[in-house]
């Protein structure tokens, strides 16, 4: 059905199909780019792609439905965490292991929808804390299974299509990441345009009228977690494939926390700004980071504090504007 | 189009591109051996990878930067926390793009097993300064470690207790992999010696409250209580929680391990934590020429002398296994022989003897009991007060 | 039974700690509407400022309370004109990442002037010892806490619903248009309410500081605890601030005594409990958010 009115929707107007085709070639071309010109930080690119992954779920959750979350790490670490045992337990295929760990991250996305979408607001938000602070402790002491705090480690994927070996150099896991991203971002902006996806946003703005119009929201809004998850459990499988090691860093909250910082700095409810802000914040970190790592805080601080105070929509909502006050058109892209 | 042989394409276009920019940039430093340390530089270790730093430039202050004709240049990564991926981007970006020819360093177990898979490849070996799990040794033959690990100094406890007639003890420890550890080894060595642990207490992480733990420990009716804790914050909550609750003044004793006592936090400890008697392999206090040489060089390289602790002497010792690494292979990268050179090298450390055990690659040392107690100046310090000559790693004798 | 008490009388001090520190973040978010996370950064500033008084100055235990709470006080009013001014209306995102992006900065400052180590706040010589109970002996300084957290409960009670200064503030809450028409200075009525959230955590820092001890992470190892403790309780709600404290003192506590290795299990299970069951809170006055 989906697929129908998609291309419905592309028949009727082939703009926003066009722009989608365009913007995957943008991503696609930056990512060749950073293939070329960074070939010797090729495993911290594959960690941006994976810590990117994150954002994008994360941005379908706070972004289409209103819904702000501390704990989506919950779900990129449940991705990591099975993808990463099942591994060790001899599946090595890396397009199951992907697909194994996005099928663990959905189980989790619906587990946590149905807790969180019991509460509005605050109280959402530490719930989602509070789920993802269990699913910390709960690797912690299943220590037998997750190797607990010392982490999950000796996984041995099978090389890439037979051939690409997931090596010191990093290609194949970059390249293998760069792949899934064009094709979980090009499955996205299909499902945010979908009229499901259009009803998340609806319900965002104006819950009530959505529900005038006779709709539950629940299973709606919970749909949209198992998609989050699955897009989260992705980019944490890409992590246990690329890294070979799955820490407790990828269940915890101060990853939730990151990732949230960086959707809004690129701009929430923009798939664009969950890229552009996983880029920028990351990059930033890394090389800030390297030069003196203690002022990083205090720069993240005084980053933060400007956001809020004048680019609220994020980066990318900034751009936007700035686009719509030069060709006078004043419309938004993601809009 | 087909992927496959696009990604090649892009793949040869990439590694002559990078091949021109190594053969460019390589040329200018033809004889600076680059050693990359990774450490807990910011975040809330940072004063661990402050130690890490203090110590390997007291032994370049000491030594100096040029070992057999070849400069040593330190190149320093900053690893907030345990996170295994961003350890693997940070050693692959140093051994790729920095060309380091040693990497050492390493706070946190799960860190070291994501770069041990890369050594081999990249032909370096890494010299752990501090990491502290039996199994990463047997991860990569080209790790060798220049610290401790958590059975090492918790092992030889066990027997000194019981020896001051103590038997029955209460084991608690923070509920992770060093802790399981720590108990496991308590526990074993105490009941060789005879002794007794009646119940062995895990509490989470981040446990800050600790009374109901010390009523546990009353209920339990020990003699003596065996304690393990990270260093860091809740120490402090641990052995005033000790105190407050009676269970000092009833005569009940506490032992730990070193970690608990940690010089940097013994000015916020001290009254709390006087009389308290813990095993470690080093103390800054330590009483010998060569310790004193290295506590001098280390306070000026961290700046105050009060926040100089044990992750400095392992990097001090790191740099000198390093040194001697690069003296055998003449300056050329070749990891296996050099970690070969190193295996069964013995040398006096500022900690005391020690001995690369050619087996495991892990440091014989001695094990040393002390007391917190006051010196001459009026300083809280470990005073050794007996000492474990000859101590291997019981952890990889299972 | 003798146990039962003494676990009781712990989770009792326990619980006021965590009252004292996390009333004035609980009046902030009900009153004022501000999800303020850096809370726990000002009582950490105040935490600092006792340390040093006491420590460093030598002055008395009573006057490193006082001139923490004044010290923050001064520190924080240019930030609540410069800064918190502009999100009391904002979104609760947007204050999340504000107030988030402030405690970062006090934690990159502090480590840069104070140094990454621990810092102790000298107790008097009569809150410092044992005090026996008969049936325990308990710190005098736990037995100070508790005496300081019902003083600060039934303080805030009387502060707000039974003076004038309560009833403006009361007022503001419910309809600031309303209130400004009536001739309310809502903007001093607010800067008031803040400089009173503030000095209260200060105080919270330094009474709490035995519970959890001073460094620079402070403000952010403990963020979360303080931010569940006050949903739990309803954000507003002295009463709800005071039942969830007590509450989860009580299941933290009595937790790590029964099955320590679980003790972070029932904490967050009880939360998850409490919030689906409550979601305002246990007594929350805060309106449901848009």
């Amino acid at each position: 059905m989906a697929e129908a009115t998609i291309r419905s929707a592309a028949a009727s107007r082939p703009g926003p199909l066009l722009r989608d085709l365009l913007g995957l070639g943008l991503i696609a071309l930056g990512g060749l780019a950073g293939y070329l010109l960074f070939p010797d930080n090729l495993a911290f690119l594959t960690r941006l792609i994976s810590v990117a992954l994150l954002v994008l779920s994360l941005d379908l959750i706070v972004g289409y439905c209103g819904i702000a979350s501390l704990g989506q790490a919950a779900l990129y670490g449940a991705g990591a965490y099975t993808a990463g045992i099942a591994c060790l337990n001899g599946v090595t295929e890396p397009f199951l292991l992907v697909l194994i760990g996005a099928a663990a991250g959905a189980m989790t996305g619906l587990l946590m929808g149905a807790v969180m979408l019991r509460a509005h607001g605050l109280p959402q938000l530490v719930l989602s804390i509070a789920l993802v602070q269990l699913l910390h402790e709960a690797a912690n002491k299943a220590s037998w299974l997750t190797g607990g705090s010392d982490g999950l480690s000796g996984m041995v994927p099978a090389p890439l299509f037979g051939v690409f070996e997931f090596d010191l150099w990093g290609r194949s896991a970059y390249l293998f990441g760069l792949g899934l991203l064009l094709v979980v971002f090009a499955v996205l902006r299909l499902v945010v345009r979908s009229p499901f996806g259009m009803l998340c946003r609806g319900l965002k703005e104006d819950p009530l009228r959505i529900s005038a119009l006779g709709i539950y929201a629940f299973p709606v809004l919970l749909k949209m977690f198992v998609i989050s998850g699955a897009v989260a459990g992705t980019g944490g499988a890409l992590a246990a494939i690329a890294t070979q090691v799955v820490g407790l860093d990828s269940v915890s909250f101060e990853l939730s926390a990151n990732a949230l910082v960086m959707l809004v700095l690129g701009g929430i409810g923009h798939l664009y700004g969950a890229l552009v802000g996983t880029v920028i914040f990351m990059a930033l970190e890394h090389v800030v980071a390297a030069a003196n790592p203690f002022h990083w805080m205090t720069l993240v601080g005084a980053v933060l504090i400007a956001i809020v105070l004048f680019a609220p929509r994020g980066l990318s909502g900034s751009l936007d504007q700035l686009a719509g006050l030069l060709t006078r058109q004043g419309g938004r892209a993601g809009r | 189009m087909n992927g496959t042989s696009f990604g090649r394409l892009l793949r040869s276009g990439a590694l002559a591109l990078a091949g021109t920019l190594a053969a460019w940039s390589g040329a200018a430093s033809a004889d600076t051996i680059k050693v990359g340390i990774i450490g807990p530089f910011s975040g809330p270790f940072a004063l661990q990878g402050k130690n890490f730093q203090a110590g390997a430039e007291a032994w370049l202050a000491q030594n100096g930067k040029s070992v057999a004709g070849h400069d040593i240049e330190l190149v320093y990564r900053d690893l907030p926390t345990a996170n295994p991926q961003q350890a693997r981007a940070l050693a692959q970006e140093l051994i790729v793009k920095d060309k380091v020819q040693y990497l050492g360093g390493v706070y946190f177990t799960p860190d070291a097993m994501a770069i041990t898979p890369l050594l081999k490849q990249g032909n370096v070996p890494l010299v752990i300064f501090n990491a502290a799990t039996s199994a990463i040794m047997t991860s990569s033959p080209l790790v060798v470690r220049t610290s401790f690990t958590t059975a090492q100094t918790a092992s030889p406890l066990g027997k000194a207790t019981v020896d001051r007639g103590i038997k029955k003890f209460v084991s608690v420890v923070t509920d992770y992999g060093p802790g399981v550890d720590a108990e496991g080894a308590f526990k074993k060595a105490v009941t060789a010696a005879g002794g007794e642990v009646v119940e062995s207490i895990r509490m989470p992480l981040n446990t800050t409250e600790f009374s109901p733990i010390m009523q546990r420990i009353r209920d339990a009716g020990a003699q003596g209580v065996f304690a393990f804790l990270p260093s860091g914050p809740p120490t402090l909550g641990f052995v005033k929680s000790f105190s407050d609750t009676g269970l000092k003044q009833a005569g009940v004793k506490l032992f730990a391990t070193g970690d608990l006592t940690q010089e940097s936090d013994l000015p916020a400890l001290g009254e709390a934590a006087s009389g308290m008697v813990t095993s470690f392999h080093y103390a800054v206090s330590h009483d010998s020429e060569i310790n004193k040489r290295f506590v001098a060089a280390a306070e000026k390289a961290i700046g105050a002398p009060d926040l100089l602790s044990f992750p400095a002497v392992g990097a001090y010792d790191g740099l000198f296994v390093i040194a001697k690494m690069i003296a055998a292979t003449g300056g050329k990268q070749d990891a296996e022989k050099a970690v070969e050179a190193v295996k069964g090298l013995a040398w006096e450390s500022p900690r005391g003897p020690v001995k690369i055990d050619p087996e495991t690659r892990h440091l014989t040392q001695t094990i040393y009991l002390r007391e917190v107690a006051k010196d001459a100046q009026g300083r809280w310090i470990n005073k050794e007060i007996a000492s474990f000559p000859d101590q291997g790693d019981p952890g990889l004798a299972k | 039974m003798q146990t039962a008490l003494s676990i009781a009388m712990d989770a009792f001090a326990y619980g006021m700690a965590l009252f004292i520190i996390c009333i004035g973040l609980s009046l902030t978010m009900g009153l004022m509407r501000v999800v303020n996370l850096a809370h726990g950064a000002f009582a950490m500033i105040g935490g600092y400022i006792a340390s040093y008084v006491a420590r460093d100055l030598g002055l008395g235990y009573g006057f490193a309370i006082l001139l923490a709470m004044i010290g923050t006080v001064l520190i924080a009013l240019p930030l609540e004109r410069l800064l918190y001014r502009r999100i009391y209306d904002r979104s609760e995102l947007s204050q999340v990442l504000m107030t988030i992006g402030i405690t970062f900065c006090v934690i990159g400052i502090t480590n840069y002037i104070f140094g990454p180590t621990l810092k102790t706040i000298p107790l008097p010589t009569g809150l410092a010892h044992p005090i026996d109970l008969g049936f325990r002996s308990i710190a005098g300084h736990r037995l100070f806490v508790i005496a300081s957290g019902l003083v600060v409960a039934g303080g805030l009670w009387f502060l707000i619903e039974r003076t004038g200064f309560g009833i403006h503030l009361r007022a503001a809450v419910e309809n600031v248009a309303m209130a400004r028409a009536l001739g309310i200075r809502t903007e001093i009525i607010y800067a008031a309410s803040f400089a009173l959230a503030i000095a209260l955590s200060a105080f919270g820092g330094v009474v709490g500081a035995e519970f959890l001890p001073i460094e620079p992470y402070y403000a952010l190892r403990y963020m979360v605890t303080f931010l569940v403790v006050v949903s739990v309780g309803g954000a507003g709600s002295i009463g709800g601030a005071l039942a969830a404290c007590l509450l989860l003192g009580a299941i933290d506590v009595t937790g790590r005594y029964l099955m320590p290795e679980f003790g972070n299990f029932f904490f967050y299970l009880a939360v998850i409990l409490v919030v689906c069951t409550f979601p305002r809170g246990l007594m929350g006055r805060a309106r449901s958010h848009g």
